[in-house]
């Protein structure tokens, strides 16, 4: 799988590559992005080949920032792009739509990937065609990695010739799926550029903006003139009982219809804002029944179900009334509702399903953990010594909603990056309720900022924040943020530091090593006794990071062991604490259980040791 | 024909790596590939799961395998290989089975106990065409001394037991591009398993 390989060979790439793929061949210059599942393989990709490329990439410290920086980029004749989880476009919002009403000069396209499913931790399923709507910006749609490729190379053009910046939008089956794909010619980038003076073109105000609006219509509409046929796919068939598709939805189509044994007309949409008007109306003319298959809202569904009001008024239209809003489509899905329109047998999935469900009864689940070594799971295991059961937990997006699971389940609410601290502070604004946010690093400059500020500016009893520092976005794959100490192309540059902004912002202050429970409980009991602003930092670098980092020194880590003769069998380093690297093992039902810690899998943070109430855990040997 | 593999284990085990060796495999023998790799909080020690699928361009479309529809499970631990049902049924679907208990937290968190290998099979034989159980990361660990080439070894007896229809010479290809810090060793390792998956066992 190489994102680099030799022009016009075939290749294997995931979706996110594919994209990455298509806008080096497009000549992107400059990069912009916040790490972002299921998206984040494109800025992923980029720092890995930014230097030998010649594109300029950058881990933004949010995806507003990311936006600006891409836009700025768009704006001076480098043609830009950036990529982000779909909540990610919550946060750039703002900034989007008056870029949208200005338009751009280079070529400037804003991937979002929406996670039917929740994949990726997501909070809530969020569609993002509705954005496209909402700020009269075009939006495609590929159905796989090919069409990632693609797709992203010919709309760098569009924006360009149409100054608009245009959506490029996935769902986690596109960005997450690998496919053959074959490539084209990429060559060295521009990236020099310049940014002209013009009050005419940037000036949106009133009454200009009454004008940019019209303009921007009229650009949507030359676009759906001109590449709606581009960009929709129709595969001939018999019969008057027909599918329209986007997206991976029309993988699902093809393969039913292979699977079926049906020649059914198929018209696929690869621009879904403006949709292809005069195409969708021919293909709905002589049809009876139409099946629209769109994960997520039923927005083609209702789109066609307006057209056929002119072209078809007795067309029967289907979508969500054989599929579910919620969750993503796979073949199990899609097959039962293309079988029942051509009025075909399909096998009775549900009834299978029973027999699963029966086959894991009564197994353990594997749900995902701290790692072993994680830092957070030496703080949560302080904070909870340290605060009686009735704090209320204030959640944030990281690693550390895993602490919503057993046996900590420490994060009552999980809400948006950053939102730990508002939503902390509006119960501490009417509740005598202690009060513990839990926010991350790279959380910290994402969000966390205007909180803090917040708390700090209106002086009340304010919850106790606790930053989770772990040096990286540890979630998304180790990305740097601004205080990891080097940049997206791999630079070493400054770290800022979390401590002198919050002792800025006049918090009481302190740092505490994560891997250390003396000093978290310490300091911790310190700040439990203070009033105002107070923030613990709880320092400690990603395991994972660390292992890393070692294993390329060729470097190992020290290895923690149980003296038998000393362990009581209290379980606490299996119940309360959770290393999974700690194993329980019971020869025989009713026997007691002897405990044990896998060298394999124990990263040495010796936590563990510094909680076993009877010293039983000590420092062994890593066997070579 | 369309060939549906679905590989499944824990999270940080080296799965992705196994499954990404058969696509370029599959690849490199011609043939059109799709395929689910899901990243993100699924690495968390959670269990895994990722599908690849070959055949003609003109009949494979979903990344994702149907329910019931897979060839071939690759269960690289073997509780996981339960969870894996989902896409086995007895007309078609073979288990290869690494005998390799990683036992999850919440065994003991929530009182669950981690069954033992015959209660696995038990559980997976009505879903299952075949079953073949190897202890590949203990043989690895034990003539390599890294029970990690056990997962490569495991694709190697897969292919032994005609269970993959790729070839040997394939994978020797993709591990000089995938695996360049470790090239000698997986090769042996997996040609080790081509020989253990002939024997069956």
């Amino acid at each position: 799988m190489s994102v680099l390989a030799p022009a016009n060979s075939k290749t294997v790439l995931l979706g996110n590559e594919a994209i990455t793929r298509g806008a080096l061949e497009a000549g992107v210059g400059v990069v912009a992005c916040y790490p972002g599942t299921p998206s984040s393989e494109v800025p992923a990709t980029f720092s890995r080949i930014a230097k030998e490329t010649g594109v300029y990439f950058e881990y933004s410290s949010n995806e507003k920032v990311a936006f600006e920086t891409a836009a700025g980029a768009a704006w001076s004749g480098v043609r830009a792009m950036t990529a982000m989880k779909h909540f990610g476009l919550n946060v750039a919002a703002d900034s989007v739509g008056p870029v949208a009403y200005v338009g751009v000069k280079a070529g400037l396209v804003v991937m979002v990937s929406d996670d039917p499913n929740g994949w990726s931790s997501a909070q809530s399923e969020q569609d993002t065609r509705y954005y496209a709507r909402m700020f009269r910006m075009p939006m495609f749609e590929p159905a796989n990695p090919q069409e990632g490729l693609d797709y992203t190379k010919k709309i760098f053009d569009i924006s360009e010739e149409f100054e608009i910046p245009v959506f490029l939008r996935t769902t986690t089956k596109v960005s997450h799926s690998i496919g053959t794909v074959k490539v084209g010619r990429y060559k060295k980038p521009n990236r020099k550029g310049k940014f002209k003076k013009d009050m005419q073109r940037y000036y949106n105000l009133r009454p200009n903006l009454q004008k940019m609006h019209r303009a921007i219509d009229a650009k949507l509409e030359a676009i759906q003139k001109k590449y709606s046929k581009n960009f929709t796919t129709e595969i001939k068939g018999s019969g008057k009982t027909a599918i329209i598709c986007s997206g991976v939805s029309y993988e699902y189509a093809r393969e039913a219809t292979v699977l079926l044994g049906l020649k059914a007309p198929i018209l696929k949409l690869g621009m879904t804002h403006p949709m292809p008007d005069k195409e969708l109306s021919a293909f709905i003319k002589n049809k009876d029944e139409v099946l629209v298959l769109e994960e997520l809202q039923p927005i083609i569904e209702e789109h066609v179900t307006q057209l056929a009001k002119a072209a078809n008024p007795k067309l029967v239209v289907h979508g969500k009334d054989l599929l579910p809003k919620e969750g993503e489509y796979n073949l199990e899905k899609v097959l039962p509702a293309v079988a029942k329109i051509f009025k075909k047998k399909c096998p009775d999935f549900a009834a299978r399903t029973k027999k699963e469900q029966d086959a894991v009864k009564g197994l353990p689940p594997r749900k995902p953990v701290f790692c072993a070594g994680c830092p957070h799971r030496s703080t949560f295991y302080a904070v909870n010594k340290v605060f009686p059961k009735d704090t209320v937990w204030a959640g944030d997006i990281g690693c550390y909603v895993l602490g919503i699971f057993e046996p900590f389940e420490m994060q009552d609410f999980i809400v948006s990056m950053g939102a730990s601290l508002g939503i902390g502070h509006g119960i501490s604004c009417v509740s005598d309720q202690e009060v513990v946010a839990f926010i991350g690093d790279s959380t910290f400059f994402h969000a966390s900022l205007p909180g803090l500020a917040n708390m700090a500016f209106n002086n009340c009893k304010s919850p106790l924040v606790i930053v989770m520092d772990n040096s990286v976005t540890a979630m998304t794959g180790h990305q740097p943020h601004p205080a990891s100490g080097f940049t997206g192309m791999g630079d070493p540059v400054k770290k800022l530091s979390i401590e002198d902004i919050c002792k800025e912002l006049g918090a009481e202050v302190r740092v505490a090593n994560a891997f250390s429970q003396k000093d978290l409980v310490s300091k911790l009991e310190e700040l439990k006794k203070l009033k105002g602003l107070r923030v613990l930092v709880s320092r400690g670098e990603c395991r994972l990071f660390t292992k890393r980092k070692l294993r390329k020194q060729g470097v190992d880590f020290p290895v923690f062991e149980i003296d038998q003769e000393k362990c009581k069998k209290c379980g606490v380093c299996t119940d309360q604490f959770a290393c999974p690297a700690i194993v329980e093992i019971h020869e025989k039902k009713g026997d007691k259980p002897t405990y044990w810690i896998n060298p394999d899998h124990c990263w040495g943070c010796s936590v563990c040791m510094q909680i076993c109430p009877y010293g039983a855990i000590r420092a062994g040997v890593r066997k070579k | 024909m369309t060939f549906s593999a679905f590989f499944i284990g824990v999270g940080g085990e080296g799965v992705l790596t196994s499954a990404v060796m058969v696509a370029e495999a599959a690849h490199a023998e011609g043939h059109y590939v799709r395929g689910v790799q899901l990243h993100g909080l699924a690495q968390r020690g959670g269990s895994i799961p990722t599908e690849v699928r070959f055949g003609s361009e003109k009949e494979l479309f979903s990344p994702g395998i149907m329910q019931g529809d897979a060839d071939l499970i690759m269960a690289f631990e073997q509780l996981e290989a339960v969870r894996a049902t989902h896409y086995a049924s007895k007309e078609k679907t073979s288990f290869v089975i690494e005998d390799n208990p990683f036992m999850p937290v919440y065994a003991n968190l929530l009182d669950m106990p981690y069954p033992k290998l015959p209660e696995i099979v038990r559980r997976v034989k009505p879903f299952a065409k075949n079953v073949m159980v190897f202890n590949t990361a203990y043989l690895a660990e034990k003539e390599f001394g890294n029970a990690v080439l056990g997962n490569t070894m495991l694709l190697g007896a897969a292919i032994g037991a005609k269970l993959l229809p790729l070839k040997s010479q394939s994978f020797h290809a993709v591990i000089k591009e995938l695996a360049p810090r470790m090239v000698k060793e997986n090769i042996m390792a997996f040609d080790r398993g081509v020989e253990l998956g002939k024997r069956g066992k």
